[in-house]
């Protein structure tokens, strides 16, 4: 079943094409790595799919119902965007943080309620952010920080969950601790589809991969399937040798110099 | 809970201040003009911290205010124009003020998607100065409105109220206190987007429509306040940040302590001046006077 | 200043006015240089003139250009009765007219001759609502509310137009209001205990440039002035 579709997509600000006709389908229950190289679109993708940006032509369905037609708060129920960076001008505690993820189920001037509550215990515990739970905000580090974001993420409870470069900026421990518990919510059930610019972490966690080029999709398939040096050195411009990963066997790439 | 306790104690002791302190025995006639003092005092202390609050929240900038946005200015432009044509202030001309400086700065700072923040500032500083020189011109083509034009500018509770005017300034405060409670609504929101534009869209919010219904809502109070009691400076600045130092940065506790916070700080202001002199000293000066070593003690410590 | 120069007899001496010397009817024909508080120096220079009178502290800014510009200036600023007599003899010199003057001066003096009364009523003068702007002693009006029988209420501040806070009206409570400005002062909050409000004593109908403008039509304004305050 298709989570999330787009239909001949067409995207730019003022006259630079961003998305130039693009169909995908998100299937449910599976974990998408968009890659390409910079200023391929997959962000513009990303933000298209969660209907923070409206397509100039095309559709976009969810669970079958078209995007655009439904509130925006009936949109942030079912689907998660997790930014790239965020910036915390207003030093809130993680817990706080993480209750405005609760936003789309909130009627105005109403408290929270038991199970507002319930959802937030759940997000910090699945985003292993426990300990930090009454800290200010900007006293974490950035992997930390990034943790909490996906926690609010998942107080709201989404079907799917859209991050955009999730581990740039990170070092080892919180690239893996956080694709970790990514894989977990997926395989719970969580709809999962990142932008990653690491294309090793891409192939090492991700079912499918799809590679973005000038707006468009130039590829899709298994990261056995789609990484290949031949295909790599056209759309990156670079020389990269591929190996097999040691454990999983999955495909991850080096650069070949003289 | 102390906190917020010690908040309200302040609050009453303002007001009891505000209808005690002054140099005329007290009698049913004096509590009844204090009385509308201290109303007077808890509207637009309350009103321009409050509305501080909310723009600082929904700009992300602590040096957003009605001042520095123009709003404050183009209400009293707006209202000098009422003062010379009709002699007497209009509210309707002082809102019109505000909204149309607020949409100056509105369309200079916007871009796909959100708005410059920085752009705003600067639009906002460039139109206080533009409404400024034409409030000067007012003050010089006309002659007695000169005095009138100064206290707007300044800001004063001392206004008269008689037969004539008390139904309109009553029905002014109703609908500024209705504006209020309607914006308190939007605490969450505020929360949000100061996170950033994109995490606001990604939870369901349309900033577009957000931006609009708080920019101007918050301009047409700006210009229902200046038009009663003037341009009060400094209030809407600086007690916002004191809430914030005390109660943290969640707006649902700030938009109602900002009110009460500024209406406290105004009331002491205006009972200060009252006690001090019997001359009719605007009380922007002494909000500034006594507000800015507050604060940079506050800042300091 | 207008009006005294043209009972001194040396009205046909005027080059220039601003637009706030409306009396008598002559002087609107003469040419305009700008508005009480901001004339054009230029267009004072332009007219060429031996002697330019200033008004302070409403004019100190064209005094200034003038002193720089050395063009012999006369000041006028009368803070009290005394004052403007001697201001009215020392421009009586100046104009060669010494004996228009000096007659003008003891006709002022014999209409303006001091009463003193048992009790003194109390008088507020309001200018203006919004600020409540009042008299002060440092003004002639402040002399002559005392001459005709009465106390200014804030004869003790020593500004000339000082903003006044209603408080300050209340407490002193006075038993006369004299109001120069159209508006009815008689439905505002607070103001119902106050002497001259509860006794109906508010009087909107005096001309204010009997009282405000020095000259001859003083007399007629200190009239009024003493009928109300001896009846």
């Amino acid at each position: 079943m298709n989570a999330l579709q787009v239909i001949n997509a067409r995207f730019h600000y003022d006259t630079s094409v961003v998305i130039d006709n693009v169909s995908l389908s998100l299937t449910k229950g599976e974990f998408l790595g968009i890659i390409g190289p910079n200023g391929a679109g997959k962000s513009t993708m990303l933000r298209l799919m969660c209907g923070i940006l409206k397509p100039r032509s095309g559709d976009i369905t969810l669970f079958d119902k078209t995007l655009s037609e439904q509130s925006q708060k009936t949109i942030a129920r079912q689907i998660a965007f997790v930014p790239q960076e965020t910036h915390f001008t207003l030093n809130f505690t993680v817990e706080d943080v993480v209750m405005l993820g609760r936003y789309p189920y909130q009627r105005p001037f109403a408290r929270e309620e038991k199970k507002d509550f319930e959802a937030i215990d759940y997000a910090i515990a699945a985003a292993q952010v426990e300990h930090l739970r009454k800290r200010p905000i900007n006293s974490l580090s950035s992997g930390e920080r990034q943790r909490v974001v996906i926690a609010r993420a998942l107080a709201q409870v989404p079907r799917i969950l859209l991050l955009d470069e999730p581990t740039s900026h990170l070092d080892l421990h919180h690239q893996y601790s956080i694709m970790e518990s990514l894989k977990k919510l997926n395989a719970e059930g969580l709809t999962v589809a990142v932008v990653h610019h690491d294309l090793n972490l891409a192939s090492l966690y991700c079912a499918r991969l799809v590679l973005m080029h000038g707006g468009r999709i130039v590829a899709s398939g298994t990261p056995n399937k789609l990484i290949n040096e031949e295909t790599l050195n056209q759309v990156y411009g670079a020389k990269v040798r591929i190996v097999q990963h040691p454990d999983r066997g999955v495909p991850q790439i080096f650069l070949h110099t003289e | 809970m102390i906190k917020i306790t010690l908040m309200i104690i302040a609050f009453l002791m303002a007001v009891a201040v505000g209808i005690l302190a002054g140099p005329a025995a007290l009698d049913a006639q004096i509590i009844q003009l204090r009385v509308w003092r201290v109303v007077l005092g808890i509207f637009a202390g309350g009103v321009l911290a409050f509305c501080g609050c909310l723009l600082q929240g929904l700009f992300g900038n602590p040096l957003v205010e009605p001042y520095t946005l123009g709003s404050a200015s183009g209400a009293a432009l707006g209202a000098s124009i009422g003062i010379l044509i009709f002699g007497a202030i209009s509210p309707i001309l002082a809102f019109l003020g505000s909204l149309g400086t607020g949409l100056f700065v509105y369309t200079v700072a916007r871009i796909e998607g959100g708005l410059l923040r920085d752009r705003l500032i600067l639009a906002g500083v460039v139109m206080s100065f533009l409404c400024s020189s034409l409030v000067m011109i007012i003050m010089v083509v006309g002659g007695r409105e000169l005095y009138e034009i100064l206290y707007l500018l300044m800001g004063y509770l001392g206004v008269i109220i008689n037969s004539s005017n008390r139904m309109m300034i009553i029905v002014l405060i109703i609908i500024s206190l209705g504006l209020v409670a309607f914006l308190y609504r939007f605490h969450r929101e505020l929360d949000i987007i100061s996170q950033g534009s994109e995490t606001a869209a990604g939870l369901g919010i349309n900033i577009q429509t957000f931006s609009i219904i708080v920019f101007f809502s918050s301009a047409l109070l700006i210009g229902l306040t200046v038009s009663i009691v003037g341009a009060i400076g400094f209030v809407g600045l600086i007690v916002p940040h004191v809430s914030k130092l005390l109660f943290g940065p969640k707006h649902r506790f700030n938009l109602g302590a900002s009110f009460i916070l500024g209406a406290t700080f105004l009331l002491f202001a205006d009972a200060l001046s009252r006690v001090i002199t019997v001359y009719e000293l605007p009380v922007g000066v002494v909000t500034s006077l006594v507000g800015v070593p507050f604060f940079i003690f506050l800042y300091k410590r | 200043m207008t009006e005294i120069l043209f009972s001194i007899g040396a009205g046909d001496k005027i080059v220039g006015v601003t637009t706030f010397c409306t009396f008598p009817p002559e002087a609107k024909e003469i040419t305009k240089v700008g508005d009480f508080s901001h004339p054009s120096i230029e267009r004072i220079i332009g007219l060429n003139p031996d002697l330019v009178i200033v008004n302070l502290p409403e004019q100190s800014r064209v005094k200034k250009e003038l002193d720089k510009l050395k063009v012999k200036t006369f000041v006028s600023s009368p803070a009290s009765l005394s004052e403007l007599y001697s201001e009215l003899a020392a421009l009586g010199t100046e104009l060669g007219q010494r004996r228009a003057a000096d007659s003008l001066i003891s006709y002022m003096k014999q209409n303006l001759q001091a009463v003193t009364p048992a009790e003194r009523r109390r008088v507020y003068i309001e200018i203006s609502p919004r600020p409540l702007i009042t008299i002060g002693s440092a003004t002639f009006l402040n002399d002559l509310i005392h001459d005709a029988g009465g106390v200014n209420i804030f004869t003790d501040l020593s500004k000339d137009y000082p903003v006044v806070t209603q408080e300050a009206v209340i407490a002193r409570n006075p038993e006369v209001i004299i109001v120069l400005h159209p508006l009815d002062i008689t439905g505002r909050v607070g103001w119902q205990s106050i002497h001259a409000i509860k006794n109906g004593n508010i009087y909107g109908n005096l001309d204010p440039d009997q009282l405000m403008r020095p000259g001859p039509r003083l007399v007629d304004g200190f009239r009024k002035l003493r009928e109300i305050l001896n009846d």
